[in-house]
């Protein structure tokens, strides 16, 4: 391991972390004074900052500083959150990302980046009362300037060393400090000219609590370093400790106050200075003598001493409250590289595959033994698999509460009040999945909120609520999940859809089509309604990009709208990209997949139904009507057909088809691998897998059928059911 | 830690061995203390001391002190390296009174 | 013998860029990621200087000083806490806990390594 991979480290950390920070941001309004939620925010900054100081990149401690500085007043209530700060806050987040952006890549920002940084951080000023943009000194140990002495060489002692007088306090080694680590450590930036060790204060052994430290030390000092330094190596025991360091040259007052105020008797301490080689026996006397003269109450003295001590400031200074620690809830998590995952997905797939071809060699041995060790096998290996699934199921919530700041933004942006409702945010998916759909749903939501959603003035006018709501919704039905992002807007105007349509040749004039196929209209390349090319919408991007990536997910979106109450876009997907419970059937000597939880039953084709089918292609199901279509025609497969076929009922989303086939082969598990460049154009295939038996079977990608046989009916004149 | 007593009624020889450190001082504070009491003459050897701090030289000094208040002879003997560190750290080969070799000075 | 100093913090970042910087200078280093994994770490072996950040998930590390100095074998086991500037309550709660030393946040590794070779040598 070295720096590298700590700072890769960093930059996912702290990917999460400004996450976490803007998931947070995006809350507080609603939550205003949740602790908790002001410290989670203080907290993602202050780790970023704190480890930021770590890899050197001062950019990201300048900048994250001053944010905190800002969350810290937060915190301690004496700045209220209001939407202006939840803004700048935000902004000053990005740019906190931008900055770790900049370390991943392994530069400095960029002149617009500073710039940016600089605006905010003026901004961010206003809020600390600090508008001269100046920042308080960030991090690092309190630094004391050193006191400035005044020389007089009349009165200077003649040493060119420090002089250092240590009186350590009784619970030093009660807390696991050894006095002589410090005199130690001294000997690390300078050199210990002489030292006496002041034992006066040790008891005898009888009286000696062992634990309790009575030590001393009178140090004569040679360095280059500054005071700062020197008192730096006692900075973790000054709070009960007598630490007084005289510089070089000091006047031989300043070590007659010394005498004074040390615990020891003055001659004895006299000596000592003495044989420290800091007062020379003339200067000592000197000193005695002004003693006498002067008649100087002991203890006053140091109160006009230059020795500051600086945690008496910092003390001062400090008056926050109190964090409270984040009851997080975080359970013990282990980080896994989704390759990792995605590899042992991948090999469960394979077992899965080589479970199912044991089961059918074993049942064609016909021992009934092996065959129920088989099947206690395949059930194991399905425990497995299911388990290994939900390890890469995640919660939507995360994805939707991104919108949060999308919504925010761009309600700021067109100028109109949008409340984003969320519901389903614990719904789960897989993360292939979810990674993915992202883009789309930026793209829902944004249209909603530009097309869908009317300005103030037209909702009260219309006698709707000023404010519009936008719904992201999550739910699983029928082994798919179900994402609706749902508007209160104006809803869709059919006619007006029409008439654009056939303005841009996608339709004919003439042509007659149900509601939904003038929704779907919608999804058609280069198709806009917007009367208005705004800002937002017209970027290019089409909804037939979104529609197309989400049918790239073995997904379909449908539009559900009433004018004057709303759209909803309802995208289905399935849970998982990997993996399905598959239904086998067989087609000449084909054989093809159909995702188990899209069947709904299977029946035979009767005679008669198969003699009407020359000339129509629906058949009655108790009395309902089924448009259907012959599988082997849809895929062109030559070869002998079979006297009895039979019919599988498949369901997607509101609509049924039948699927006519010639052999139902029966429940089969199967890991979809992605299709050849040869098969991706044919219509109603979504991918291939490999039987027990080593053959390839093609996985039917039942949407798409279903689509196409209910545009035929439709086509046909045909309500359907 | 074991001690190996060879007294006879006015001398006490024993050695301390292993840390002397803080984790032990209190401890090592009641092995000493009772030679102390029982003897005129007390030797110890250090030679076994692996380890010593602050709380270390704080028992050797108060066991000199003590054996001197009661005017009873104490000795160290036999310093192990660890100790005579300490002892040249704190320039305090003198205070015991006892034959030391004293590292040079500038050595640390 | 090398010095042994056990780390605690939840940024994995944050240890791994001072445990690099203590090993470079010759200890010896124990990671944990918070209170309670740092806990199941003190299994009687000698530790001769503990870094704790205080704000951490599962189990703080004032809380976790206070524990770990309840077993013998690190009673007098020296503390350095991770700290923010403006933690002055924290502080005094730390050093009632029995951590006296303090780094404040964010610091380079070259500031650690005084801190801690101030208090232990390697």
């Amino acid at each position: 391991m070295d720096l590298d991979d700590a700072l890769k480290t960093y930059i996912i950390e702290s990917r999460e972390l400004l996450e976490q920070m803007e998931d947070a941001l995006l809350r507080i309004e609603q939550a205003q004074d949740d602790p908790e939620i002001i410290n989670a925010i203080f907290r993602a900054a202050h780790t970023i900052k704190g480890s930021a100081g770590l890899f050197g990149l001062e950019y990201i401690v300048a900048f994250t500083h001053v944010a905190e500085s800002v969350l810290d007043k937060v915190r301690s209530n004496e700045l209220r959150i209001d939407p202006e700060l939840v803004a700048l806050l935000l902004e000053s987040r990005d740019h906190i990302g931008t900055l770790v952006e900049h370390a991943a890549q392994g530069d400095e920002p960029d002149a617009d980046s500073d710039r940016q940084g600089a605006g905010l951080i003026a901004r961010l000023n206003t809020y600390l009362g600090n508008p001269t943009g100046e920042t308080t000194a960030q991090g690092g140990m309190p630094v004391e300037h050193a006191p400035q002495i005044e020389r007089e060489e009349t009165h200077s002692v003649a040493t060119d060393n420090w002089h250092i007088s240590l009186r350590f306090g009784n619970d030093t080694l009660r807390n696991g400090m050894d006095p002589l680590s410090f005199v130690r450590y001294l000997n690390t930036f300078g050199r210990i000219i002489q030292i006496v060790t002041v034992v006066e204060a040790v008891p005898p052994l009888s009286q000696l609590d062992a634990e309790s430290c009575h030590l001393g030390f009178e140090i004569s000092f040679q360095t280059e370093a500054d005071k700062a330094t020197i008192e730096g190596a006692f900075e973790f025991v000054r709070d009960d400790c007598l630490v007084y360091i005289m510089p070089p040259h000091s006047k031989v007052a300043e070590y007659l106050d010394l005498i004074r105020d040390l615990p020891e008797e003055e001659m004895k301490l006299g000596e000592m200075l003495v044989k420290c080689g800091t007062l020379t026996r003339d200067e000592l006397a000197k000193a005695l003598q002004k003693q006498v003269e002067e008649q100087r109450p002991i203890g006053e003295v140091l109160l006009e001493d230059k020795i500051v001590r600086p945690e008496v400031v910092a003390a001062a200074l400090d008056r926050q409250k109190q964090v409270k620690d984040s009851k997080s809830t975080e359970s013990s998590l282990i980080r896994v590289d989704a390759e990792k995952l995605d590899q042992l997905i991948n090999l469960i797939g394979e077992l899965t595959i080589a479970s199912a071809g044991t089961a059918l060699v074993a049942q064609r041995a016909g021992i009934s033994e092996l065959q129920e060790a088989a099947s206690t096998l395949s059930r194991l290996v399905e425990e497995v698999r299911d388990s290994a699934l939900t390890l890469r199921m995640v919660q939507i919530g995360a994805t939707f509460n991104r919108f949060q700041r999308v919504v925010r933004d761009v309600s700021k942006e067109l100028g109109k009040d949008i409340e984003l409702v969320i519901s389903g945010a614990e719904t789960e998916l897989d993360k292939t999945v979810v990674e993915k759909i992202g883009d789309p749903l930026t793209h829902l939501v944004r249209n909603s909120m530009d097309h869908g959603i009317e300005s103030a003035e037209v909702r009260i006018a219309n006698g709707k609520p000023a404010r519009g709501t936008l719904r992201l919704n999550a739910y699983h039905d029928s082994g798919s999940i179900v994402i609706e992002v749902g508007d209160d807007g104006g809803g869709l105007k059919k006619d007006k859809i029409l008439q654009k349509a056939i303005e841009r040749g996608l339709v004919a004039p003439d042509a007659n089509l149900s509601d939904k196929e003038i929704f779907n209209l919608i999804f058609e390349a280069g198709f806009s309604t917007a009367d208005t090319v705004s800002n937002l919408s017209g970027r290019g991007v089409g909804m037939d990009v979104v529609r197309r990536n989400i049918n790239a997910l073995r997904g379909s979106i449908d539009i559900e709208s009433v004018q004057g109450q709303g759209t909803t876009m309802r995208i289905r997907l399935p849970l998982t990209l990997a993996i399905i419970d598959g239904f086998l059937v067989g087609v000449g000597s084909s054989s093809f997949v159909i995702p188990l939880d899209m069947v709904v039953e299977c029946i035979e084709l009767s005679d008669e139904d198969r003699r009407a089918g020359e000339e129509r292609n629906y058949l009655s199901l108790r009395g309902q009507v089924l448009p259907y279509m012959r599988l082997r025609d849809t895929f062109d497969i030559r070869g002998d057909t079979v006297r009895r076929e039979n019919v599988v009922v498949v369901q997607y989303g509101n609509a049924r088809a039948g699927l006519v086939v010639d052999a139902l082969q029966g429940e089969f598990q199967t890991v979809i691998k992605p299709m050849g460049r040869i098969f991706s154009h044919v219509n109603g295939i979504g991918g291939s897998t490999i039987l027990g038996s080593g053959e390839v079977a093609l996985i039917l990608d039942v949407p798409r059928l279903v689509q196409l046989v209910s545009t035929q009916a439709e086509k046909s004149g045909l309500e359907l059911a | 830690m074991a001690q190996q007593e060879t007294s006879k009624i006015a001398t006490a020889q024993f050695a301390i061995e292993g840390e002397m450190t803080i984790y032990r001082a209190a401890e090592l504070k009641q092995v000493i203390l009772p030679h102390i009491d029982h003897a005129n003459v007390i030797e110890i050897d250090l030679s076994k001391v692996s380890e010593i701090d602050s709380s270390g030289l704080q028992l050797l000094i108060a066991a000199k002190l003590e054996a001197s208040i009661r005017d009873k002879q104490l000795h160290f003997v036999g310093h192990s390296k660890p100790v005579l560190e300490l002892l040249d750290l704190c320039d305090l080969g003198g205070f015991f009174g006892d034959q030391v070799v004293i590292f040079p000075h500038g050595t640390h | 013998m090398a010095k042994t100093i056990l780390v605690v913090d939840d940024s994995a970042s944050l240890r791994q860029v001072v445990s690099i910087a203590l090993k470079g200078a010759g200890y010896d280093v124990i990671e944990a990621c918070d209170g309670k994994d740092a806990l199941t770490k003190l299994t009687g072996q000698k530790i001769h200087l503990i870094i704790s950040d205080v704000n951490m998930p599962n189990m703080d590390g004032i809380t976790f000083v206070k524990e770990a100095k309840q077993k013998a074998e690190y009673k007098f086991t020296p503390v350095i806490m991770l700290t923010t500037e403006a933690g002055e309550d924290k502080k005094q709660a730390g050093q009632a806990a029995g951590a006296k030393a303090w780094v404040v946040k964010p610091f380079q590794p070259a500031q650690m390594l005084t801190a801690v070779s101030k208090l232990v040598l390697p």
